[in-house]
């Protein structure tokens, strides 16, 4: 979405001009990257366990305030609203990274191959998008939880069908770019075969503009995760930021005397989808993807 | 002339395709027995279960096949009439319950894009003029984290603030109270929608504005010595709306999921709040009902704005 041109410099010497990711680039990188360390390293860290109650008669009745002890403090149960934020992290990003895995994986293959052969199949699977396309996506993601068993594994499929369309197009519209350039036709000249060619020559130019989406689509997954778990609506078993969140704002007292429940999760949330966001908005600036938005 | 009855044709094919892929995933995925009688439809030994069973399957047109009560709901649905709730009696009809929920949502929704269209206009023409400089880097930057923000967080902070700490906003939605109270209740639940919303319009408006701003005749304004706010209301707004007519249109989608969050954290009795309760407690009617009404309100949006876009520029019909 972002309409700034890169950071470019012009080098004096050959006067060509360089692009950069930038430093907050890199810092968003950082965040991200400790935040898929800590979702796959919690059970091991030393942490309080996010479901035990830690009780604390001399301090009262929970929910306790942030302390030394408990640094985002505890919820009304008096578990550590750290520990649990810092869990949270698993099933979030867990499923933003299967959903847009699985979307990219059936999406990006229908498109490009849409795209390649065109006629009737490009017809249907273009039907199918506009169709899948004419919910509004957290609708459809309600209608879709409401008849699974809500685990991990169908949450992301979910969010994973919701990405397959908007996906598909992308792909099908970068693969006509190149499906009638010169290379691909030399290439059916000399006699390659259908697949050879959208694997060698197709896949290439097309996966390169796509990856860098990759990551907005992500912040689109943890996001819509996020939302179907403040609505009671994600993965039944476990902890998620969106719960979290929920827990410490289901009631005005609970929010209006232990904001930090909520809070903290939502810095964790929001800090996340900011790196995803600016990270990828570079990226797709550095790649100079065009008309190309999730 | 040919165009718009294609659109159209396309149009309600998609309803009729949206329609018959939520009907049956319903229908098929679900289990509408259960979800009428409760633990008494898996009751098959005892004979007045099964009487109860029986005549439940009578009522709801359990007993025909899939594709007959597809069409039964649809003759009826075409016809304002949307079936019956899943309860024991039945009761209150669907478009009952609709006709009284779905105006509050589609003010809370018209109100958030008012926010929105009125907070992004100004806030893009300032950056606009003063692009590069440090008052539109900052803004930038709030505009980014604006839209990483997701609306449940949003709605969260805003209740925090104004309804709890600041105590200028009432905490949740009253039915009951008059339209003026009533749409004052509005006000945060439509910001929570309206805010990100108007950070992508702002993001959209800047950039096409800034395109405009370089032209020839912007150049003559100014050397005509016009002020620089005549320049940007008067030369420069209306060329660089085009794009941003479209995506006002275009985004009702986005809207009306940012309803379903907000109404459920402002307690508003709207049709998004009920979409999520419906599901939690099976009421497939009711969700079958909901999903139709906001594809469908969706698509003939979409078919709206095509149909604008080739009254302002006739190529697009080919």
């Amino acid at each position: 979405m972002s309409t700034d041109s890169p950071d470019t410099t012009v080098n004096p010497d050959d006067g060509i001009v360089k692009k950069k990711l930038g430093v907050g680039f890199w810092i968003c990188v950082i965040w991200l990257g400790l935040m898929v360390l800590v979702a796959l390293f919690t059970p091991y860290l030393p942490l309080k366990s996010p479901t035990k109650n830690y009780l604390d008669p001399s301090n009262g009745r929970p929910p306790y305030s942030p302390s030394w002890k408990h640094w985002f403090g505890t919820d009304k149960d008096a578990r550590d609203v750290f520990a649990r934020s810092l869990h949270g992290a698993r099933i979030s990003l867990a499923v933003g990274f299967s959903a847009i895995t699985a979307g990219f994986l059936i999406g990006g293959t229908i498109g490009v191959i849409s795209g390649y052969f065109r006629g009737w199949l490009d017809r249907i699977s273009s039907f199918v998008f506009i169709v899948l396309l004419s919910f509004p996506s957290l609708v459809l993601a309600i209608l879709l939880t409401s008849l699974i068993e809500r685990s991990l594994m169908t949450i992301s499929l979910v969010l994973g069908l919701l990405s397959i369309a908007p996906v598909g197009r992308l792909a099908r519209a970068a693969t006509l770019q190149y499906a009638d350039r010169e290379f691909v036709l030399a290439a059916r000249q000399i006699g390659a075969t259908d697949r050879r060619i959208i694997i060698k020559e197709i896949l290439p130019n097309v996966a390169i503009p796509m990856s860098s989406l990759a990551l907005l689509g992500m912040a689109v997954a943890v996001v819509a995760e996020g939302g179907l778990a403040f609505l009671g609506l994600s993965v039944e078993k476990g902890i998620t930021w969106g719960g979290l969140i929920q827990l410490g704002s289901d009631s005005a007292r609970t929010l209006e005397t232990a904001p930090w429940i909520s809070f903290f999760p939502i810095l964790m949330l929001f800090l996340t989808v900011l790196s995803l966001n600016f990270a990828g908005d570079r990226l797709r600036t550095f790649f100079d993807v065009k008309e190309m938005t999730l | 002339m040919r165009y718009y009855v294609q659109r159209v044709a396309l149009a309600i094919l998609l309803l009729l395709a949206v329609s018959m892929l939520t009907f049956g995933a319903l229908n098929v995925l679900g289990d509408p027995l259960f979800n009428i009688l409760g633990p008494v439809a898996g009751d098959v030994n005892n004979p007045d279960s099964i009487k109860m069973i029986e005549a439940a399957k009578r009522e709801f047109n359990l007993d025909r096949p899939l594709p007959v009560r597809y069409g039964l709901w649809l003759s009826d649905f075409v016809r304002g009439d949307m079936g019956v709730t899943f309860s024991s009696t039945g009761q209150p009809p669907v478009s009952g319950v609709i006709s009284e929920r779905l105006p509050r949502t589609i003010s809370l929704v018209v109100l958030a894009q008012l926010f929105a269209i009125i907070i992004s206009i100004p806030w893009a023409l300032i950056t606009a003029s003063r692009a590069g400089k440090v008052s539109d880097r900052i803004s930038t930057v709030n505009a980014f984290f604006l839209v990483a923000m997701p609306n449940f967080a949003i709605a969260v902070i805003l209740k925090f603030v104004f309804s709890i700490k600041l105590d200028w906003m009432p905490l949740t939605y009253v039915a009951g109270d008059p339209l003026g109270s009533r749409l004052f209740q509005l006000i945060l639940p439509a910001l929570t929608i309206g805010l990100s919303v108007a950070a992508v319009y702002q993001r959209l408006l800047r950039s096409d504005l800034i395109t405009t701003l370089q032209q020839d005749f912007i150049l003559l304004a100014q050397t005509k010595g016009l002020s620089k706010w005549r320049i940007l209301f008067v030369h420069a707004l209306r060329p660089s709306l085009f794009s941003f007519i479209t995506v006002v249109g275009l985004n009702t989608g986005a809207l009306i999921g940012g309803s379903i969050v907000s109404e459920t954290v402002f307690r508003i009795p709207g049709i998004g709040s009920t979409l999520v309760e419906s599901v939690l407690r099976n009421d497939f009617p009711v969700v079958l009902a909901i999903v139709m009404i906001v594809a469908s309100s969706f698509v003939i949006i979409n078919l709206l704005v095509d149909f604008a876009y080739t009254l302002i520029d006739p190529r697009v019909r080919r």
